[in-house]
């Protein structure tokens, strides 16, 4: 499809939504069997796939660190998760994804505990429409906390963009193609800190705090989310000790 | 990559002595598959897809239908290409890196099933001959490992082409999409000198060898992998293709 | 001031409480307030604030009885696999029980690689480098038996108050069973069908390890499958 006429017809975008709705979300912990935690996320039409393994042995060895624990994530696409069929391996989005991803949970995983030992994060894309990192990282921190890695905060992430002059809240495809800007952050929702941001477009500064704003209104229900998954699965039956 | 890991040795033990006895450590029978599920269409991305559980082991698989060159040979022929990522997520013992030779004989394995029973009628796929024709890729991603991926990415890779319908995309002029056979694979693992099928994790570890027989609906054999560091005798094979054929009629159900 | 319930579960990053309290397991304090670090059970005794983690991987500690795989070996000892992020490292001669003469005896004759250690931690340094001893009284090396694998977050279920669970477990089936602290239990029995149910037994125990009553529902499910096979 080309660039349709109008973003915003009414207030309301493409697909119904207004400026500050997140698209449907799903998130189910401890889906994998190997791995020692796990999530699966739906956000729109996203579905991502996270998986924790460790904190385990680091190999090789001269990556060891003597105090602390190294934490690793790679974050990739399946070659069918895009419209035209993706060739299978790292390319340079998917590497600096990785390490910006990386660096949004390095402030709230308690490394020091595990003294040279590994935590790996491992992300796939299964089906892609904008948005895969902030669904990524939304997928790791469940599955972080569901292998039992101690954290100060669980990770929450949503992207923001300025579509037809409006800022709105959890880009689509179209939205992030036609729109002029995206940007991605991701905050620790106890105190409200950022530990990614990723920019691209245009914001005058008044823009760029309505979109922040925005944004961490968007994380914290996808916190909620986070939250409601991680119970679902240790709910307890209703007899107490 | 590991695809063997190390096994306490009363694992081993136990898993033999109970072979010798005709028993497996779940309580299956050695000709009882784990529980089978496909689901399909998942990926509205993919022109066709499935997701196959046998047991815990998961297996997604897509399939992509795009313009290309045909090969030289087959000027008005379709391209099919099979490629398997087998990454860390679903194992402790999968490796990143380029695809190693777990990967790419899973791939090749489960291609030959698909071309050699001429499942797909290839020859439609033609669009302009020698210039463009339709590439049909399929590729299998390992979610969760816990034995036996070869079934259970030739089921996924199957159900996937049988969930493509017809194509949405630009230039396709065909009513359908020409997928005509249902190939089905069946590993049969060795333990001991008992055959058992579908073998789990901890079975691949211990087992001498295993034979992956791929059959079609009329019981003919299409495509066959030994595997593994031991040796099968020509009774054992024999004994192999019967279980393939009984176990692969039963597996075709799944695919609707 | 307590944000949270006794038994509430708690996931990483969750006010639990405020002020001075002493706080063990999966907690930790910023400035007044106390945090929870995993997802884990809340534990309130008097003052003591407790976050028991429902998950996460074995840690060694000095003391604990465990079990490992032996899966290196080197020149005065070997390397055992605890499931855990740490390896143990044994030497002959706290295998053996004595000092073993290397340049005499070829040590490969007391383990081979795959054979399974009951063993204790002695000791574990900052480093979290691992020294185990096997050759106390019913330590060293296994044979036959069925070896189970569950979280080692579950273990102390497995045990009871003073052993009660493990008591059950052995006394109602027959069977007898030997828990390393690191998830991995071995049981022995001439009666496969009761090793198959103790093993039930124990997973059952491993999903629901929260929850109360779960000794009764134990010796009753065992007291089943015994009668079931008379």
């Amino acid at each position: 499809m080309g660039k349709p006429e109008k973003l915003i017809v009414d207030g309301k975008r493409l697909d119904g939504r207004g400026p500050d709705e997140l698209r449907p979300l799903k998130i189910e912990a401890g889906v994998l069997k190997r791995a020692d935690g796990s999530a699966y996320v739906e956000l729109g039409k996203n579905k991502v796939l996270a998986a924790v393994y460790g904190p385990r042995e680091l190999h090789p060895r001269h990556l060891q660190q003597p105090d602390t624990a190294i934490l690793r994530c790679r974050y990739n696409m399946a070659p069918f998760s895009v419209d035209e069929r993706k060739r299978p391996g790292p390319d340079r989005r998917s590497v600096e994804i990785s390490k910006v991803i990386r660096e949004a949970f390095e402030p709230v995983v308690f490394t020091k505990l595990y003294p040279r030992s590994g935590i790996d994060v491992f992300i796939e894309v299964l089906q892609a429409d904008a948005g895969t990192r902030t669904a990524g990282i939304n997928a790791a921190a469940v599955a972080l906390a569901d292998a039992g890695v101690p954290m100060r905060d669980l990770v929450s992430s949503v992207a923001v963009g300025k579509v037809d002059d409006m800022i709105v809240l959890d880009l689509t495809k179209d939205e992030d193609n036609y729109g002029t800007t995206d940007m991605p952050i991701a905050m620790l929702p106890r105190k409200k800190v950022i530990t990614l941001l990723q920019m691209d477009g245009h914001f005058t500064p008044e823009e760029f705090e309505r979109a922040i704003e925005l944004a961490m209104k968007g994380c914290e229900q996808i916190y909620e989310a986070q939250k409601q998954a991680l119970k679902a699965k240790y709910s307890t039956k209703p007899e107490e000790e | 990559m590991k695809m063997y890991e190390l096994v306490s040795t009363v694992k081993r033990d136990y898993i033999v002595d109970l072979a010798r006895q005709g028993k497996r450590t779940d309580a299956r029978a050695l000709d009882q598959y784990r529980e089978v599920s496909v689901e399909t269409g998942l990926i509205e991305n993919a022109q066709g897809s499935a997701l196959v559980k046998i047991g815990n082991t998961q297996v997604l698989a897509g399939v992509k239908i795009q313009r290309g060159e045909p090969f030289p040979d087959t000027p008005s022929s379709g391209v099919l290409m099979v490629n398997a990522e087998l990454r860390p997520i679903a194992s402790p013992t999968f490796e990143l890196g380029p695809p190693d030779e777990n990967s790419i004989e899973l791939a090749r394995v489960v291609d030959r099933g698909i071309r050699e029973s001429e499942a797909i009628d290839l020859d439609k796929l033609g669009i302009t001959p020698d210039e463009e024709v339709w590439m049909v890729y399929i590729d299998l991603h390992a979610l969760d490992y816990d034995g036996n991926l070869i079934d259970a990415a030739s089921l996924a890779a199957v159900a996937a082409l049988w969930n493509v319908k017809k194509p949405q995309v630009e230039g396709w002029t065909l009513d359908e999409f020409p997928v005509v056979k249902k190939p089905v694979a069946v590993t049969v693992a060795k333990i001991d000198g008992k055959l058992m099928v579908d073998p789990s994790l901890d079975e691949q570890n211990v087992m001498d060898a295993r034979l992956t027989i791929t059959t079609t609906e009329d019981d003919n054999i299409c495509a066959m992998q030994k595997g593994g560091i031991g040796y099968l005798t020509v009774e054992e094979i024999k004994a192999a293709y019967e279980l393939a054929r009984i176990k692969a009629a039963e597996l075709r159900k799944h695919l609707g | 001031m307590l944000y949270a319930q006794n038994r509430e579960i708690v996931i990483p990053g969750q006010l639990i409480a405020e002020g001075s309290h002493s706080i063990y397991g999966g907690a930790f304090k910023e400035g007044n307030q106390i945090y929870s670090s995993v997802i884990g059970l809340m534990n309130v005794h008097g003052q003591d604030i407790r976050v028991v983690p429902l998950g996460g991987r074995y840690m060694p500690r000095r003391g604990d009885a465990v079990i490992g795989i032996a899966i290196d070996s080197h020149r005065s000892g070997w390397i055992l696999d605890l499931n855990s992020p740490y390896v143990g490292n044994l030497f002959v001669s706290d295998l053996a029980g004595r000092k073993v003469d290397l340049d005499k005896e070829d040590i490969s004759q007391y383990l081979s690689m795959g054979d399974v250690v009951i063993a204790e931690i002695r000791d574990v340094d900052e480093r979290m480098r691992v020294l185990l001893d096997a050759s106390g009284p019913s330590m060293g090396k296994i044979r036959g038996g069925k070896m189970v694998e569950i979280s080692s977050a579950k273990v102390p279920r497995v045990i009871g108050k003073k052993g009660s669970m493990t008591t059950v477990l052995q006394s109602t089936s027959g069977c007898k069973i030997k828990v390393g602290q690191n998830g991995r239990i071995m049981v022995w029995g001439d009666d496969q069908r009761m090793v198959n149910a103790v093993v039930e037994a124990l997973l059952m125990i491993e999903r629901e390890a929260h929850t109360s009553g779960l000794t009764d529902r134990v010796k009753q499910f065992l007291e089943k499958m015994k009668s079931e096979g008379k």
